[in-house]
């Protein structure tokens, strides 16, 4: 039940190609997020399953059943929308009931129905108010009981939490969730916002420019980037250009030119996929995998270390950003305050410093070796 | 508690200080002459005057049968008028809503263009394009759909052919900003909540244009009631409506000012309880929750 297969999928507007022939299969109950900057193609993605938009060229199925050419009215799927878009003539009640009363379902299953599912979002004593009544994140809980109510197969979410405000956007991603376990269909979830998408997705597929550039868990796609793009839109990262010049049993050399007297970047062969010699890559390392220090490390077997200058400290709460000039290149760095410190004291603007990594903590980008499985799966 | 009950009674009076000059006005332009109206009603008609001598003849005449059907002519082409105004302005008026920003404004433009031509003389042009040989005829003929002119001019047709035309602005202009301002992504939600569009227009489209509709049929039903001009130019001049009758009673001599001021009475009196059924209609649609950025 509720398994999506979208097959070579195209949309076009004029000349405009807003979904560049994309195919993906979403697994049944799965909280799948389409994840990527605006006017990236993702809404009209969704709007496409929902039976907004027609595709230029592709089918798009539900449980084997094409509903390319259904209309939206037809579908086994609901949508919440953005701004809710709940009917401001009609109380919260008949805001719910309304898909039910469509269907002529008798007035006393209504009314039962409605009921329980107001229980569940713990809407009942608003259930004769209005709309304009209620508080954004009431809205959302009346817009959710709106679509579920219908039974759908999917469930889909177009930026279901961007009007909300920073706390109740994340109170109402962990009731999304809840939800979700709670009915168990399949949920498609539209979002720009990378955090939210790491944190209440099983799956998240990263589109740019109306193309899938990975699809992934979340910590696949944080770890494992496989492209520039993934790499800079999941999170931060610093991103090292070198040479392979060597490949041994269980590790890699780069050659760079952030490192002077032949000294090499190491990289753990297990965590990467294939290189040659001589070839040129782009290495990603995220920021809060480097440790910084006015001293180098001790042991130096595993690490890879880099000589910099502090050009910049942004002290952020939880932990503080560095600005750090190696060579001509900033490579910024996160660091957690934790109450151990490497120095004595803490570190200041132009300091000259050190950064270390552990070898399996730079990976390479490189679109043809990351785990293709994730994609076909 | 007390400083909220002051501030409110400080924002009342600043409220009427406001709406004084307004005030004024209506009472020297409106409830004066009114009164002179009442008062005339209820006196002795002269020749050209009155006779100051109070009585209740004139309401007596005004009572019988010829004057009630007229008032039942009026009432019936209001009816008429703005019914067809309301089906044929809607999907003008929707069309413009849904119309991208540039066009909507030369849309509007188009619709209020006509304004700027004196309205009697837009219906002498209908005179023109309805007369015997006038240019709908002359074209019927030459495309051979009927041999001998038809009467058009003179007719009721005509009258409320002309009525619409003129009216139509005033249902369209209503329509037109009540429908901008429904958010269309609720025909989208319904759609997707199992809804046809057709289902969709008439449970989300309609209901929230329904202060539009009100508002139009208050511009086009209230001034239609009192019609006089357009009856009086291309109407058949065998049944009078009410707007004719009273201007016949003031022109012709002998005048009958108690009459015509009874007449008017009655009318004024008509349309005030239309209002009220329109302002009780307006007032539900309000608690409805319907306007949407009501405190």
């Amino acid at each position: 039940m509720g398994e999506i297969k979208i097959s070579n999928v195209t949309k076009k507007f004029d000349d405009f190609v807003a979904v560049d022939n994309v195919s993906l299969t979403i697994e049944n109950g799965a909280l799948f997020s389409f994840l990527g900057p605006s006017g990236c193609g993702k809404t009209t993605i969704l709007r496409m399953i929902a039976g907004f938009e027609t595709p230029t060229e592709g089918r798009i199925f539900i449980e084997n059943q094409d509903i390319t050419d259904l209309p939206p009215y037809k579908r086994p799927v609901n949508t919440i929308f953005q701004n809710y878009s709940l009917f401001p003539h009609m109380t919260i009640f008949e805001n719910i009931a309304f898909g039910l009363k469509l269907k002529k379902t008798p007035k006393h299953i209504i009314t039962e129905k409605v009921n329980d599912i107001l229980k569940i979002v713990q809407m009942e004593i608003h259930k004769n108010k209005y709309p304009n009544q209620i508080s954004g994140g009431q809205k959302q809980r009346i817009a959710i009981a709106r679509a579920l109510i219908n039974e759908p197969k999917v469930l889909l979410l177009d930026e279901p939490v961007a009007a909300l405000d920073l706390k109740l956007r994340q109170h109402m991603i962990i009731e999304l969730m809840n939800i979700h376990d709670l009915f168990g269909i399949t949920f498609i979830y539209v979002t720009h916002d990378q955090s939210e998408a790491m944190s209440l997705s099983d799956k998240i597929a990263i589109i740019n420019q109306g193309k899938i550039v990975q699809v992934g868990n979340p910590d696949d796609i944080y770890e494992r980037p496989n492209s520039v793009f993934s790499a800079y839109f999941i999170g931060d990262t610093n991103l090292i250009s070198g040479k392979v010049v060597g490949i041994e049993d269980d590790f890699i050399e780069v050659e760079t030119n952030l490192l002077k007297n032949n000294e090499k970047i190491v990289l753990d062969s297990a965590t990467n996929c294939d290189v040659e010699i001589g070839e040129d890559i782009t290495l990603s390392l995220r920021p809060e995998k480097i440790a910084v220090s006015r001293r180098a490390p001790k042991s130096q077997s595993d690490f890879n270390i880099l000589k910099g200058i502090i050009e910049d400290i942004l002290y952020l709460g939880t932990h503080t950003q560095y600005i750090i000039k190696v060579g001509s290149q900033n490579f910024k760095v996160f660091s957690q305050h934790k109450r151990v410190y490497f120095d004595d004291t803490a570190l200041d603007w132009e300091e000259e410093v050190f950064l270390f990594w552990h070898d399996t903590d730079t990976y390479v980008i490189k679109e043809t070796c990351t785990d293709t499985k994730n994609i076909n799966e | 508690m007390n400083n909220e009950l002051r501030a409110q009674r400080k924002k009342e009076i600043s409220s009427w200080i406001l709406s004084l000059p307004a005030l004024i006005w209506l009472l020297v332009f409106f409830l004066i002459p009114y009164f002179i109206i009442l008062l005339y009603s209820f006196f002795e008609s002269g020749i050209y005057d009155v006779e100051p001598i109070l009585t209740l003849s004139a309401y007596k005449e005004v009572l019988t049968k010829p004057y009630i059907s007229s008032f039942y002519l009026s009432i019936k082409l209001a009816f008429y008028t703005t019914v067809i105004c309301l089906i044929a302005g809607y999907p003008v008026a929707y069309v413009i809503a849904r119309a991208s920003e540039k066009y909507k404004n030369l849309l509007i433009i188009l619709i209020v263009i006509p304004f700027w031509t004196n309205f009697v003389i837009r219906i002498f042009s209908w005179r023109i394009f309805l007369a015997p040989d006038g240019l709908l005829n002359t074209m019927l003929i030459g495309l051979n759909f009927i041999n001998d002119p038809i009467r058009l001019l003179r007719t009721d047709f005509a009258v409320l052919l002309v009525m619409v035309y003129v009216y139509l602005p005033y249902m369209i202009l209503p329509l037109y900003s009540a429908i901008e301002k429904i958010d269309f992504s609720l025909l989208d939600a319904a759609m997707d909540l199992g809804a046809n569009p057709i289902k969709a227009f008439l449970k989300i489209t309609l209901p929230l244009s329904k202060q539009g509709i009100l508002a139009g049929t208050i511009l086009v039903f209230i001034p239609a009631l009192g019609a006089y001009i357009i009856p009086q130019l291309v109407g058949n001049q065998n049944s009078l409506l009410i707007g004719q009758v009273i201007t016949y009673k003031i022109k012709n001599i002998p005048r009958n000012w108690p009459v015509a001021s009874a007449l008017s009475f009655f009318l004024v009196l008509l349309i005030g309880v239309f209002l009220l059924v329109f302002y009780y209609l307006n007032k539900r649609v309000k608690q409805k929750g319907i306007i949407i950025d009501e405190e």
